[in-house]
């Protein structure tokens, strides 16, 4: 029989049996059904406890908790006996009581049902069951079993009382929510005391106030895109590392992935150690701007290349031609306005200079290649679209100057009349 | 003051000509444009809310076309059952024109390899948004429709 | 030729009245003569908008979704379509200012004087539905700027006292300025006004035509005093000098189309906010700065509403100038309505130029 039911009934109880039934009629009927649990005879005391240290689990426990809806109570998790509802008797050891778990016992009593996928099937059966074995993984996990009880266990990140599903936007884990949880602890310097990276240096705090500058944050926030990345999408969820050496790339590249394909072919993912983030950064990702690359005082470029070199020569020269396709689309947009503000119909032109402007983001996603041949040859195609709506603008405006050349020609007969007129009548005048 | 007709007439036909041939061309300079103004042009309206892709025998199954809708490019699409759907061909992620891709019957952004279903929606990729949705009318003859793309 | 089709129709029409008529009809001659064709030039450019309107017709949609873009597919798809709105345009400024030159001239002429008073009253009355005609054909091109000098001009409306907020709505088609009020303004541009005028019109030609041209009271004096006043020929003279003064305004709208072409601005956009220096035509301007300059409150009234008042009182005037003038008819025209004249012209020239420096 399982050890957990054995401590529930006791070992050498007389209503052992009665005991062992009715559990069982309560283990089996109540959570098969996913019925809410019914308040147990803890929440009789601990719901009005003096202490809200107590009280406070039970009054979360008793709201919404995905656990409790489904038919968990309090013994699921922290043993002892439901049925008394004396203290001493309740919490004896023979009930299996385990008090308030801490350090690895609180992995033990989660992964106790989260990795039994006989039993996560009859509740989520899409649920993974190995959040068990990726901890064990995470850097989490290797301290905790190092020891250090300052990690985040389960309960850290999910709650323990009180729980939600992940999608509950209430939930701390929540993708909105999630960089608050996570930086919970390590945006604090005094809990991060004593933690150091790889090369020595002390582990930074201020990676929240970094990511909430991002582009990932912005989108998330203000454009309510939840598949933008918080903490977990590129650390990992309950194996939490950073990626480490060689595979910046390959994280990034979950969703950016032409520019990693590109970057992975290019001399620089040879080089770079850190990949798109020796660039890009890792959590101020910010947009992206022109100004980035090239050979000028805020290109990124000049940081390792110098005057004279291959990399100094391709960077000026990819640079270059972007700007050059970049002002000869504005130019041919100001020609366009004009024209058409004087009343000719520049549709095709402005659906042209659409077309214009996306060969300037396929050539900025060519760049990341480092290869200025390519650049240049999707910049050209550019150019040759802005060169023929230049063509068509400037005959437009030919028109222009030949219908008022046009109307020039009309006021000139107009006045030939006038003149006529005029001589007309005083003919007729002279006449009399 | 009464003038003699004879040292006159010369002048006076003359300048009776040239007025005659001042109204003349006045007129034709007004007529004219009149006349060509009436006439109807190529396009027979101003397109805003709808276009004609063409015709329903210019397109074959499977295949999409991109075309001008106002000043922004729209995506035909005829699927293999020769159903029509239209969207808009802007890339919801960052405005690069889309394409249909026959071998996979998906909608394809060369610009960062976004992918979009056949009803608009995001397969993969970048793009945040799904594709604006157009609605398609046959309009005419049977055979010989003319295949309408309009903003729902 | 025109003689065949003349003799054709008299034989059928008997038009030997009208014959007499033309060929006996004359107009006086002098110092101040060159004014009588002003009401002539005015004429010519309602014809040039009767008819450049009628083609603009074919192909304007007045819907607030449609509206802008038709505009734009006159000027840059039809044939000349860009000529007859440059055109349609300009005639509208031009035969505004030349309608002012006309009630102008004919009133320091004191032309109103009895016998002429309901010549005058339609007159006026058709310089009113002229300036109506330009408040509501300027919202029709649906661009930033008629919207919100249509959303400007129809709020000073509320400043009428009592009626102030039904005229608000009624002008506007609903409480803002709208598709709704897109759609009234054309009604009214296309088919009200242009009905109204017609009565109008045909009631001051017919009246010219009846009493013959009015002289100013210093010739009738001379007139009076048994001096002949010099006679022009109706036909051909006034005539050709009043075709010749047709092509002078036509050779002056194709100046200004070709100098000054009218552009098509920005679509309205109902959310945008209001672009700075905005203000109506030039010849809503006068009124518009004076109203900018009263006070928003004056001896417990509402600013707003004394200046509509005051300016519709102004119009009531002019519109009763013959029974206020009374003894011009006498020889004896008013000087102080002589000075209130002078005072009026630049009044309104000065705001006016004011208006514009300002914006």
């Amino acid at each position: 029989m399982a050890t957990w039911l054995r401590n529930l009934i006791g070992p050498a109880h007389a209503g052992r049996y009665v005991l062992a039934g009715a559990a069982l009629v309560l283990a089996v009927s109540a959570p098969a059904a996913a019925q809410p649990a019914q308040a147990s005879g803890c929440e009789t005391c601990h719901q009005d406890h003096p202490l809200p240290a107590l009280s406070a689990p039970a009054r979360a426990f008793g709201q919404t908790d995905v656990h409790r809806e489904r038919g968990f109570t309090c013994v699921d998790c922290h043993g002892g006996n439901p049925n008394e509802t004396d203290k001493v008797r309740a919490k004896a050891p023979a009930t299996g009581f385990k008090g308030k778990p801490s350090g690895q016992a609180v992995i033990a009593v989660c992964t106790r049902c989260h990795s039994d996928a006989t039993l996560m099937r009859k509740y989520a059966p899409k649920q993974r069951v190995d959040q068990g074995a990726e901890y064990a993984t995470s850097v989490h996990g290797q301290q905790l079993a190092k020891g250090d009880t300052k990690v985040a266990t389960c309960i850290s990140c999910h709650g323990a009382h009180g729980v939600r599903l992940v999608s509950d936007a209430k939930s701390p884990v929540y993708p909105v929510n999630v960089a608050a949880t996570c930086t919970q602890c390590h945006a604090d310097p005094e809990h991060m005391k004593g933690y150091k990276l790889p090369d020595g240096s002390p582990l930074p705090t201020d990676q929240r106030a970094k990511y909430e500058k991002s582009v990932h944050y912005a989108a998330m926030t203000a454009r309510n895109d939840l598949s933008a990345p918080t903490c977990n999408d590129c650390h990992g969820n309950h194996g939490a590392a950073p990626p480490g050496v060689g595979a910046v790339t390959n994280v990034c590249g979950t969703c950016h992935g032409v520019f990693a394909t590109k970057f992975a072919l290019s001399t620089h993912s040879q080089i770079f150690d850190k990949g798109c983030v020796e660039c890009h950064s890792n959590h101020e990702i910010v947009k992206p701007t022109d100004a980035l690359l090239g050979t000028g005082q805020s290109s990124l470029c000049v940081t390792c290349h110098s005057d004279g070199d291959n990399g100094f020569k391709a960077a000026a020269t990819m640079r270059a031609e972007i700007e050059k396709l970049k002002a000869a689309i504005d130019r041919s947009h100001a020609l366009v306005a004009t024209a058409e503000n004087a009343g000719m119909a520049m549709d095709e032109q402005t659906l042209a200079l659409r077309e214009a402007g996306n060969h300037l983001t396929l050539a900025r996603t060519e760049m990341h290649a480092f290869e200025p041949k390519a650049v240049t040859t999707v910049l050209e195609a550019g150019l040759g679209i802005t060169a023929k709506v230049d063509a068509e603008g400037q005959a437009a405006l030919d028109e222009v100057s030949f219908r008022k050349t046009g109307l020039a020609v009309s006021l000139g007969v107009i006045l030939l009349v006038v003149v006529a007129l005029a001589l007309k009548i005083r003919s007729l005048k002279t006449g009399d | 003051m009464s003038s003699q007709d004879a040292p006159n007439p010369p002048r006076r036909s003359f300048l009776d000509a040239l007025l005659g041939l001042g109204f003349a061309s006045s007129f034709i300079s007004v007529l004219y444009p009149v006349w060509r103004y009436v006439i109807p042009p190529a396009s027979a309206e101003p397109a805003t809310d709808s276009v004609i892709a063409g015709k329903i025998t210019e397109f074959k199954p499977n295949t999409g076309a991109v075309l001008k809708f106002g000043t922004k490019p729209a995506l035909l699409v005829r699927t293999s059952d020769g159903e029509f759907k239209a969207f808009s061909a802007v890339c919801t992620h960052l405005d690069c024109t889309v394409q249909y891709k026959p071998d996979t019957s998906q909608i394809w952004c060369p610009c960062h390899n976004g992918i979009y279903d056949l009803s608009g929606g995001v397969v993969s990729g970048p793009p945040p948004r799904p594709l604006e949705n157009f609605q398609v009318n046959l309009r005419g003859e049977p055979g010989q429709e003319d295949v309408v793309i309009s903003r729902t | 030729m025109t003689q065949q089709v003349f003799a054709w129709l008299d034989e059928r029409l008997d038009l030997s009245g009208l014959r007499a008529f033309v060929a006996d009809k004359t107009v006086p001659k002098h110092r101040h003569s060159v004014w009588y064709y002003m009401g002539g030039i005015t004429l010519f450019l309602v014809g040039v908008q009767v008819a450049t309107g009628i083609l603009l017709l074919l192909y304007y949609r007045p819907s607030a979704g449609e509206a802008y873009e038709s505009v734009q597919f006159i000027v840059s798809q039809v044939q000349f379509g860009w000529l007859i709105r440059n055109l349609h345009s300009w005639s509208a400024n031009l035969l505004i200012l030349m309608a002012f030159v006309h009630l102008f001239s004919t009133f320091f002429l004191r032309a109103y004087r009895k016998p002429r008073e309901l010549t005058w009253i339609t007159g006026v009355l058709l310089l009113f539905i002229m300036m109506g005609f330009g408040f509501s054909g300027y919202l029709l091109p649906w661009n930033e700027l008629a919207f919100f000098a249509t959303k400007v001009g129809t709020g000073i409306a509320g400043a009428v006292p009592l009626v102030g907020d039904f005229l608000v709505r009624f002008l506007r088609g609903g409480d803002d300025v709208t598709g709704a009020t897109l759609t009234r303004f054309y009604g009214i541009h296309v088919a009200i006004l242009p009905l109204i005028t017609t009565v109008l019109l045909a009631m001051h030609l017919l009246f010219i035509q009846r009493q013959g041209m009015s002289v100013p009271p210093s010739v009738e004096k001379r007139e009076k005093a048994g001096e002949k006043i010099p006679q022009e020929p109706f036909f051909p003279n006034y005539v050709l000098h009043d075709v010749m003064w047709w092509y002078v305004a036509l050779a002056v709208l194709a100046a200004l189309s070709l100098f000054l072409p009218w552009e098509l601005g920005k679509k309205a956009d109902a959310f945008a906010s209001v672009p700075a220096g905005i203000r109506p035509e030039w010849y809503f301007l006068a009124m518009f700065q004076t109203l900018k300059l009263i006070p928003s409150h004056v001896l417990g009234f509402e600013g707003e509403m004394l200046g509509v008042l005051g300016f519709s009182a102004a119009a009531g005037l002019l519109l009763v100038m013959p029974f206020l003038d009374r003894h011009a008819a006498d020889g004896r025209p008013s000087k102080v309505i002589t000075a209130a004249g002078i005072l009026a012209v630049i009044y309104l020239v000065v705001f006016t130029i004011y208006g514009y420096l300002a914006a």
